[in-house]
């Protein structure tokens, strides 16, 4: 406690910048009181002054010693040292600029890598207490990870596993149309156990949510988001009935704003019990069949309770399912991660990503570290002088050793500072990226706490690791030479100079990034051209799903013939069809299919992507019809009839006429009546895969859409045009019916170049920083040479060499060093080329182009940047050179 | 003044509790004057020291400081105990007077170890 408030007293001195004392006047006080005494002792005044004196033992000393009893001298050092390199860097303004610049491009390209890894790795699930929570799935043995539950297991894992409190379970993707107030909306919601809330520990921030006996109540939970946006915060919502795809549901909570789902990607704004959901979702897997795996499982581990319990029980439990019910549960087990974890089906390909990006950051930063590494080291020498007089002063080297470690540490503070800045707003950038993907998706990454602790650190590390080299230069000065002028420190010829490293170090790294760079670009080069079999011009899209607003599938398919028959009596629309999904939405229905008759395995069969069309269709998207006929008016009870696209028919039939041939799939027979071009169906990178056409009126009752139905409206003049005409025309259909997606194809499209296009983005930024760093790197370290070696080159060409040798000389310096680094570069680039492989668009990880243009330009590069100081070298007057020093 | 010992390390803080204890508020040239009459003149005390130590017991808050007058009527910086220093010189009295015990006991001649 004593210790603590003298710290404290002594800490505000030092800040308070120690004011006058009256110490001076106690002492003389003291020694006046002390001469008094001699005096009245007998003694004259001189003498008992002398005796006072040396009594006392050293005014000056006394005065020190006091002086540091009351502030903190090594804090006051060390804020004198601080102050000092503030001056020292204020005065090299454009030192350190160029330093605070680099290391801030640097620390801010990682600081944005770090708040995706944050964002999606690292981050927990907001729900209560989240390290004991579990995301469950099913793992069929020697399959891939992984499935979701049947209802049955679920309830006998949550009657069995007693390691959990409890475990919730929920239907992940629920789309409603919301009305009351403004236009109506489609918003997506998930079906949970009443109990959901209770196992997450999500405390409502109004109402009560959900209670045990609420199963088959119509309630429903809305999130804050949603509340905020279309129910004005109203603060008297909780018992309030809203209307979801027409039903009523009463509304007993709301969930707090930053819980989306528990996954952390999907974009949930209500839960209603699972209980209701057949309701709002229109074919649901039967409750008690153990074949359908359809359900999200979390379960809340009780506390005491390891990881290693909760394997070993659920082990137990799936051996006991599967010897109860070997039809369907044999060879099944479950395995789980930390709820709020990446989900298991995208967590290898994110993880891929973005180790990739760390890498190509770190070296970045490694590149930008170097150059002002290099750049403090110059200064360092220039500077010996300077600490040649301290030293002579009687400095320690320990304390210059702390005096550029500051410095250093100071620039990467200010390089971290700037990172921050920078980062802000490129991941507002990324953030406000749109993936193409039928379902709503939160990616909202910001700048959180774990990042700007990331960065700190970073930063830190960075000023020390810079301030190394200089700090060991600067605190070795031989002092007498160095007070002479002398360069005391720099052999200009050495080889392994410490500086060569590093720029060998750094185009070597530059070279890595830019081939990286190189690939990502001629990947969204070639992903450009990737024909996508359909055309994009010209085409608007609407998206509506009359489902959820009770139709009946009769009256789904009426109402998108009227509202076909509508659009194309639009001025200008020349053709009106409908889909289910536009193609390139990301995912879609898919089945297997064998001819009819030969389901034998060792048959031919594939996978398909199955899409719903209106005719007219191909006509209207510019998709060839290589053989037979487009749909015409088939009857929604007559036999079922396909299209196929070229892959599908090869895949199938080989060589022979599919036309008139029967295929299965899913359940149906469907014959064959024309053959298509191929078509991108997902994604952009995919390979061509296998889709099949059906008959929109003959699968609508069977098989209906889950995401809604789509509108394509083709026009010779500019389809943007027609977005308000065609809202308005579903409204006079039906007021209540929800629109979205409303867009041009051009614009769909775009959002699936968003992949490519963000990784080439972020891969050509990143290269074009290394490549100036590292140009600008190489200049310094040749520019330096030739002035350290001036004297030298004087004496050379007093001797008789020709400039042109002398260009040679300082030329043939840098381009060793070149070559060094790229002979070392090339097979690095050549090694992780491979992990960026996952990310390219048509062309090979180890693409010719790039790893030939990319050493030649940086070779190009090189060479203008030892030209220039070479230059120079042969233009060095050798009378003058020598008057020099 | 060769044979005088030494001011040990950590009980001069102690001396100027004790001092102030029995003499009630004083100024450095009293304790410093006093702390070597009670020694019986056996301390050599630098009087240089003493100041830094009074500041460190201010610090700490022991003992507290005011300026007044002297019995010649010179304005002088008194020092006084204040409740904290006065618990703490209690401590650490019995502290020293066990140690000492110990040391004696070690230190005498009827119980050689």
């Amino acid at each position: 406690m004593n210790k603590l408030r003298a710290f404290w007293i002594r800490l505000f001195n030092t800040l308070r910048g120690m004011p006058g004392d009256d110490f001076a006047d106690e002492l003389e006080a003291h020694l006046a009181m002390d001469i008094e005494q001699g005096v009245r002792e007998g003694l004259s005044r001189e003498e008992a002054r002398r005796r006072a004196l040396i009594r006392f033992g050293g005014i000056a000393q006394a005065h020190d010693a006091y002086g540091e009893r009351r502030g903190l001298p090594g804090l006051e050092s060390m804020l004198r040292d601080l102050r000092y390199s503030v001056r020292t860097l204020a005065r090299n303004r454009l030192v350190t600029a160029v330093a605070i610049l680099s290391i801030g491009l640097g620390i801010g390209s990682n600081t944005t890598i770090f708040s995706l890894v944050s964002r999606f790795v690292l981050r927990p699930a907001p729900v209560g207490d989240p390290g004991t929570l579990l995301s469950l799935h099913i793992m069929h043995d020697n399959d891939r990870c992984c499935n979701q539950f049947p209802w049955p297991v679920f309830s006998d894992v949550r009657a069995q596993a007693n390691v959990f409190s409890d475990a919730a379970a929920y239907y992940d993707l629920l789309p409603a149309s919301i009305g009351g107030g403004a236009e109506p909306e489609r918003v997506w919601g998930q079906g949970v156990t009443p109990n959901f809330f209770q196992v997450a520990e999500l405390p409502m921030v109004l109402g009560t949510g959900f209670s045990d006996s609420d199963d088959k109540t119509p309630v429903v939970v809305l999130s804050e988001r949603l509340w905020r946006r279309r129910f004005n915060s109203d603060k008297g919502i909780a018992g309030k009935t809203v209307a979801l795809s027409g039903h009523s549901f009463t509304v007993t909570g709301i969930a707090p704003a930053d819980f989306h789902s528990i996954d952390q990607i999907i974009n949930a704004e209500f839960w209603v019990p699972l209980g209701m959901t057949p309701q709002l979702a229109a074919s649901l897997p039967p409750h008690d069949s153990r074949e359908y795996h359809w359900l999200s499982v979390i379960g809340r581990v009780r506390p005491g309770v390891s990881r290693k319990d909760v394997t070993a029980q659920l082990n137990t439990i799936a051996d006991r399912l599967g010897a109860s019910y070997p039809a369907t549960d044999k060879g099944n087990h479950f395995v789980f991660e930390q709820a709020g974890s990446l989900p298991p089906f995208i967590r290898s390909t994110t993880l891929l990503f973005l180790s990739a990006l760390s890498i190509v950051v770190l070296l970045l930063l490694a590149i930008a570290g170097f150059n002002v590494a290099n750049l403090l080291f110059a200064q360092a020498l220039n500077r010996q002088r300077e600490m040649a007089v301290r030293l002579a002063l009687g400095a320690t080297r320990g304390r210059l050793l702390r005096l550029v470690l500051l410095e250093s540490l100071l620039l990467g503070l200010g390089g971290g500072a700037l990172g921050v800045l920078l980062s802000l707003w490129s991941t507002a950038a990324l953030s406000s990226l749109r993936l193409p993907a039928p379902i709503p998706l939160n990616l909202h990454v910001n700048i959180d706490g774990r990042t700007l602790a990331y960065t700190f650190v970073l930063s830190v590390l960075c000023g020390l690791l810079l301030g190394l080299a200089p700090a060991w230069a600067a605190a070795r000065p031989r002092v007498a030479h160095a007070l002479k002028g002398e360069a005391g420190f720099a052999a200009a010829g050495r080889w392994f100079s410490a500086r060569n490293v590093l720029v060998v170090a750094q185009v070597a790294m530059a070279l890595v990034l830019l081939a990286v760079t190189g690939l990502f670009l001629r990947s969204l080069e070639s992903a450009s051209e990737i024909s996508l079999g359909f055309r994009t011009q010209g085409l608007m899209l609407l998206s509506v799903d009359p489902r959820l607003n009770g139709y009946s599938p009769a009256k789904i398919s009426a109402f998108l013939a009227q509202l076909r028959e509508r659009a194309a009596a639009l001025p200008g629309v020349d053709a009106a069809v409908t889909t289910d999904v536009a193609l390139l939405s990301g995912g879609n229905r898919s089945d297997g299919f064998t001819i009819s008759g030969h389901s034998a395995k060792g048959d031919p069969s594939t996978l398909a992507d199955l899409y719903m069309v209106t005719p007219g269709y191909f006509d209207a998207l510019g998709t060839p019809m290589l053989a037979g006929s487009d749909f015409s008016r088939e009857t929604a009870n007559g036999p079922r009839v396909a299209v196929v696209n070229k892959v599908f028919a090869d895949r199938l039939f080989g060589g022979a006429n599919p036309i008139g041939q029967r295929i299965e799939g899913g359940s149906w027979t469907y014959r064959i009546i024309g053959v298509v071009g191929n078509a991108k169906s997902r994604t952009l990178g995919e390979d061509t895969r296998p889709i099949l056409y059906r008959s929109l009126d003959q699968s609508i009752t069977d098989d209906p859409s889950m995401m809604g139905y789509t509108l394509i409206v083709h026009t010779r003049g500019d389809p943007k045009g027609l977005a308000a005409a065609l809202r308005h025309e579903v409204y006079r259909l039906d007021p209540a019916m929800a629109v979205y997606n409303l867009e041009t194809m051009e614009e769909h499209v775009r959002a699936a170049y968003v992949l490519p296009h963000v990784a080439a983005t972020l891969f050509g930024v990143f290269g074009a920083i290394g490549l100036v760093l590292a140009t600008v790197g190489l200049y310094g370290v040749m520019s330096f040479a030739v002035t350290r070696r001036t004297r030298e080159i004087g004496i050379r060409m007093a001797m008789g060499a020709q400039p042109a040798a002398v260009l040679r000389l300082v030329l043939r310096r840098g381009m060793a060093l070149t070559f060094t680094a790229l002979a070392l570069g090339w097979p690095a680039a050549w090694m992780l080329a491979k992990v960026a492989s996952s990310f390219l668009y048509g062309i090979s990880p180890h693409d010719a182009v790039t790893f030939t243009l990319v050493p030649i330009a940086l070779a190009l590069v090189a060479l203008v940047a030892a030209w220039i100081p070479a230059r120079r070298a042969a233009g060095i007057n050798p009378t003058q050179a020598l008057r020099m020093e | 003044m060769g044979d005088k010992a030494d001011v040990w390390q950590g009980t001069l803080a102690l001396m100027v509790l004790r001092t102030l204890e029995t003499m009630g508020p004083q100024h450095g040239y009293g304790l410093a004057r006093r702390i070597e009459q009670t020694s019986g003149d056996a301390l050599a005390l630098n009087y240089g020291t003493l100041y830094p130590a009074l500041l460190k017991l201010e610090q700490e808050g022991s003992i507290r400081s005011r300026w007044g007058s002297s019995e010649n009527n010179r304005r002088a910086k008194f020092y006084e105990l204040t409740k904290a220093g006065q618990r703490r010189l209690r401590e650490a009295a019995n502290e020293w007077k066990q140690t000492t015990e110990i040391l004696a006991r070690f230190l005498s001649d009827s119980s050689k170890a």
